[in-house]
C-alpha cells in the first residue's frame, strides 16, 4: 500500500471538498423537487430527483456525514415506493418528502465525522536493501559486511541492540541480523529484539547467527521473535535465500487471526486488540459459519471460545482438524475455563494452546504473535509436493519473488513458465487415476532432467507446474521448453487400456522492468491460454 | 488452471466524487489497475480494450443504469462471463439477490469505508477465484 498518511490526507482533502458542495447539493435537490411539486409533473424531473437523493444515501458517510447516509436513504426508501411516471404523489406522501428534506437539510449542516478508522501502521518505507546488523565481533561484521555487498546489501553495524530503535525510526532497514555472543552477554541481544518485535513500527524480520548450535540458544532466539538461526561459520547463501525470503511481500502480510466467539462484543474486543497490534483480524459469531472464512481468509492462527451454542470450541477443533488443508493451523482456546482437566481436554482434541479469560492485552498479542509466526514458518517448510517431489504451490510462489527480487538486484533476466497437461482429465477418466499420477510423474522427470539445476520446478496444483529460469531470456526460455514439450509428446504412456501419449501448452513470460512476481504470473498463464488457443502441444512466448 | 489475482477493474459510476474516493480506494490503497466511466455508454467503448478482470457497477445511474450496462457489456466479445460486483445504496436483500441473479457476484452496499474497499472486493474476489 502506498504511505498510508498520505492516503489519509487525500481522503480528507476530499471530504473537504464533499462538505464544501454538500449545501449546494441539497440546494438543488430542494429545487428539483419544488419545480415537481409547483409545475407540470415531469416524470423525467422526478427521476433525477429521485437519483440524485439515492446519490446522497450511497455518499454521505464515505465523506464522514453518516447522518446525511441515513436521511436520504430513508427518503429514498420512500421515493422508491412512488409510481414517478402516474403524476403526482398523494398529499400526505407530499408532506412527508418535505419533512424528509428538511432532515437531510439539517444532517448535512452537521459537522462531519472523521473517520475512526485509521489505516494501520506504516509497514512501507522499509528499505529492503538496508540491513542492520547487530554484532560485537568486529571480524564478523567486516567479513558480513562485505559478503553481503556482493549480493547488493547495505549493511549498517551496530556494537550493541540499544540505540537500534531509534536508528530503526530514522531509516527503516528490510531486516536485523543479530550475532549472540557466548552467555551471559547474549541476554542484551536478545532483551534488545524483543522489545523491538513489541513495536509494530519498529517490527521487522530478524535472524540470528550465533557461535553455539545448542537448544537453548537457539530456543532464545525463537523466543526473541527470530526467524532464521545461523550458526557460526555463516554459510552465506543459506543466509541470503532466508534473508530475501523474509524480506518478499509474501512474508510481510500480516498475520491473521480468525476469532470465534458467540459473544459479539468479546469478539470486536479481541479483534480490535489484534488489529491494534498490525495483524488482520476477522471474525465469525456462528461457528457453523466458520468454513467460508476458514478458505478465504486463510487464517494463520483460530483463537476459539471454548463454550459457544450449538456447538462447543472443542468438537469445532477435532472438526477443523479432520481436514487435513488446515491441520497446521494453530488453535488456541479462550475461555474463563480454568479446571485443568478441562484444558487438557481441549489440546488432545487438536488446540494449541489455552488462555484463559479475563488476559491481559499484550499477553494475548505476544501469544497469538509468537504461534502466528510459527505456523507461517512450518509452513514454509512444507515445501515439497508429494507426488513429484517438486515444490510445492505455494513455496513456488514465495521463490518466484526471491527470486523476482534477486534478479532486480543483479540486474539479469528472469523467465517463468506456466504448464499444463493437454486435456488431462480425459487421461483420468480414460485411464484412471494412478495412470494420471505416473503421466504428471514423468512430466515432473522430464522438467528435472532437461532443466538446469539453476532452473526452479514447482507444481502448482492437479495437472500444472510452473518453472522459473534465473539469467534466461525470452528465446532461450522458449526454444528450451519447446523441446521438452516435443519430448513429452513422444512418451509413450501404458496403462490397462493400452498405449497412448500426452502433450502439454505452456506459456513463458519474461519479467519485465516495471514488472513484479504477479504481473510475471499473469503474463505466462495468459501466454499459457494462447497455447492452448491456438491447438495445444506447443509453448508460447508472451508479447 | 490456478487463477489470476485480481489487478483490472472496470468502475462505472456517473457520480464524480464518488469516482475520485472509489480511485483514491482501489488504487492508491488497493494497488488496482482502474478504469473509470462515467456512464454505461462510455464504458461498453472502453471495456472490449481494457478487459477488465471484474466490473464494478453502479446501479443507479442516468442514461443505462447499470442492470442495462451490464446486460449490454454480455453481448461484446470477451464480456461475457467477466464478473461483476454492483455497488448501490439499496441494500434490501430482495434486490440483492434480484442482483445475483442477473450473475452480480455480489453487492457491496453505499456508503462504503474508502480504507476497506480494496479488501472487500479482493475478499469477493478470492471467496469465487482464490
Amino acid at each position: 500500500m502506498a504511505n498510508p498518511e498520505a492516503i489519509r490526507e487525500q481522503l480528507n482533502a476530499l471530504r473537504q471538498a464533499y462538505a464544501e458542495q454538500l449545501p449546494g447539493k441539497i440546494r438543488e435537490i430542494e429545487e428539483g423537487w419544488r419545480r415537481l411539486d409547483h409545475g407540470p409533473w415531469d416524470p423525467k424531473e422526478f427521476l433525477v430527483f429521485h437519483r440524485q437523493v439515492h446519490g446522497l444515501a450511497g455518499s454521505g458517510a464515505t465523506f464522514g456525514f453518516p447522518a446525511v447516509s441515513e436521511k436520504a436513504r430513508a427518503l429514498d426508501d420512500l421515493l422508491k415506493t412512488l409510481p414517478g411516471d402516474k403524476g403526482p404523489p398523494r398529499p400526505e406522501i407530499v408532506t412527508r418528502i418535505f419533512e424528509g428534506l428538511g432532515g437531510l437539510k439539517e444532517a448535512a449542516g452537521a459537522s462531519p465525522v472523521v473517520a475512526a478508522i485509521l489505516p494501520p501502521p506504516p509497514t512501507t518505507g522499509r528499505d529492503d536493501h538496508l540491513v542492520f546488523l547487530v554484532a560485537r565481533d568486529h571480524a564478523l561484521t567486516e567479513s558480513l559486511t562485505a559478503q553481503l555487498g556482493h549480493f547488493g546489501y547495505a549493511v549498517r553495524a551496530f556494537a550493541d541492540a540499544a540505540s537500534l530503535g531509534e536508528a530503526i525510526d530514522r531509516e527503516r532497514p528490510g531486516a536485523l541480523i543479530a550475532d549472540l555472543p557466548a552467555p551471559p552477554q547474549d541476554r542484551e541481544v536478545l532483551e534488545g529484539v524483543t522489545e523491538l518485535q513489541k513495536i509494530p513500527g519498529r517490527r521487522m524480520p530478524v535472524v540470528f547467527t550465533a557461535s553455539r548450535d545448542d537448544l537453548a540458544t537457539r530456543f532464545a532466539a525463537v523466543r526473541a521473535g527470530g526467524s532464521g538461526y545461523f550458526p557460526r561459520p555463516v554459510d552465506i547463501s543459506s543466509l541470503i535465500d532466508q534473508l530475501e525470503l523474509l524480506m518478499s511481500h509474501y512474508s510481510l502480510e500480516p498475520y491473521r487471526i480468525l476469532i470465534v466467539d458467540d459473544e459479539e462484543p468479546t469478539a470486536e474486543r479481541f479483534k480490535a486488540v489484534v488489529e491494534e497490534a498490525g495483524m488482520a483480524a476477522r471474525v465469525v459469531t456462528d461457528p457453523r459459519q466458520i468454513s467460508g472464512p476458514l478458505v478465504e481468509f486463510r487464517p494463520d492462527l483460530i483463537l476459539m471460545d471454548i463454550y459457544m451454542p450449538g456447538c462447543n470450541g472443542l468438537e469445532l477443533a477435532a472438526v477443523i482438524r479432520q481436514q487435513e488443508a488446515f491441520v497446521g493451523i494453530p488453535i488456541v482456546f479462550l475461555s474463563s475455563e480454568t479446571d485443568i482437566g478441562r484444558q487438557l481436554g481441549a489440546l488432545r482434541l487438536g488446540g494449541d494452546d489455552f488462555l484463559t479469560k479475563p488476559i491481559a492485552e499484550d499477553r494475548l498479542v505476544a501469544s497469538l504473535t509468537a504461534r502466528a509466526q510459527r505456523a507461517r514458518v512450518l509452513r514454509s517448510f512444507m515445501v515439497r509436493d508429494s507426488l513429484t517431489g517438486v515444490l510445492n504451490h505455494s513455496r513456488l510462489k514465495a521463490q518466484l519473488q526471491i527470486e523476482v527480487a534477486r534478479s532486480r538486484r543483479q540486474g539479469r533476466r528472469l523467465a517463468y513458465a506456466m504448464i499444463d497437461i493437454d486435456k488431462f482429465k480425459e487421461v483420468n477418466d480414460r485411464h484412471g487415476h494412478p495412470t494420471g499420477d505416473r503421466v504428471i510423474l514423468s512430466l515432473s522427470r522430464l522438467l528435472q532432467n532437461r532443466l538446469r539445476k539453476t532452473d526452479i520446478i514447482g507444481r502448482y496444483g492437479g495437472d500444472e507446474f510452473a518453472v522459473i529460469l534465473p539469467d534466461a531470456d525470452g528465446p532461450t526460455a522458449l526454444k528450451v521448453l519447446a523441446e521438452i514439450c516435443d519430448g513429452f509428446s513422444h512418451i509413450r504412456h501404458v496403462s490397462e487400456r493400452g498405449e497412448f501419449s500426452a502433450t502439454f501448452s505452456g506459456g513463458v513470460a519474461i519479467l519485465t522492468e516495471a514488472g513484479d512476481a504477479g504481473s510475471l504470473n499473469e503474463a505466462a498463464d495468459r501466454a499459457l491460454y494462447e497455447a492452448k488457443n491456438q491447438g495445444r502441444n506447443r509453448v508460447v512466448l508472451a508479447p | 488452471m490456478v487463477p489470476l489475482p485480481l489487478s483490472r477493474i472496470l468502475y462505472i459510476e456517473d457520480e464524480e466524487d464518488i469516482q475520485v474516493v472509489t480511485k483514491i480506494a482501489l488504487e492508491t490503497v488497493g494497488g488496482f489497475t482502474l478504469l473509470v466511466c462515467g456512464s454505461g455508454a462510455e464504458a461498453l467503448k472502453e471495456a472490449p480494450e481494457f478487459r477488465p478482470q471484474l466490473i464494478l457497477l453502479d446501479v443507479m445511474m442516468p442514461g443505462m443504469d447499470g442492470p442495462t450496462t451490464l446486460k449490454s457489456l454480455r453481448t461484446l466479445p470477451g464480456l461475457d462471463k467477466t464478473p461483476v460486483v454492483f455497488m448501490t445504496a439499496k441494500v434490501h436483500p430482495s434486490e440483492i439477490s434480484n442482483f445475483k441473479q442477473m450473475g452480480a457476484l455480489e453487492v457491496i452496499a453505499k456508503p462504503f469505508d474508502p480504507m476497506k474497499l480494496a479488501e472487500k472486493i479482493r475478499d469477493i474476489w478470492n471467496a469465487t477465484h482464490g
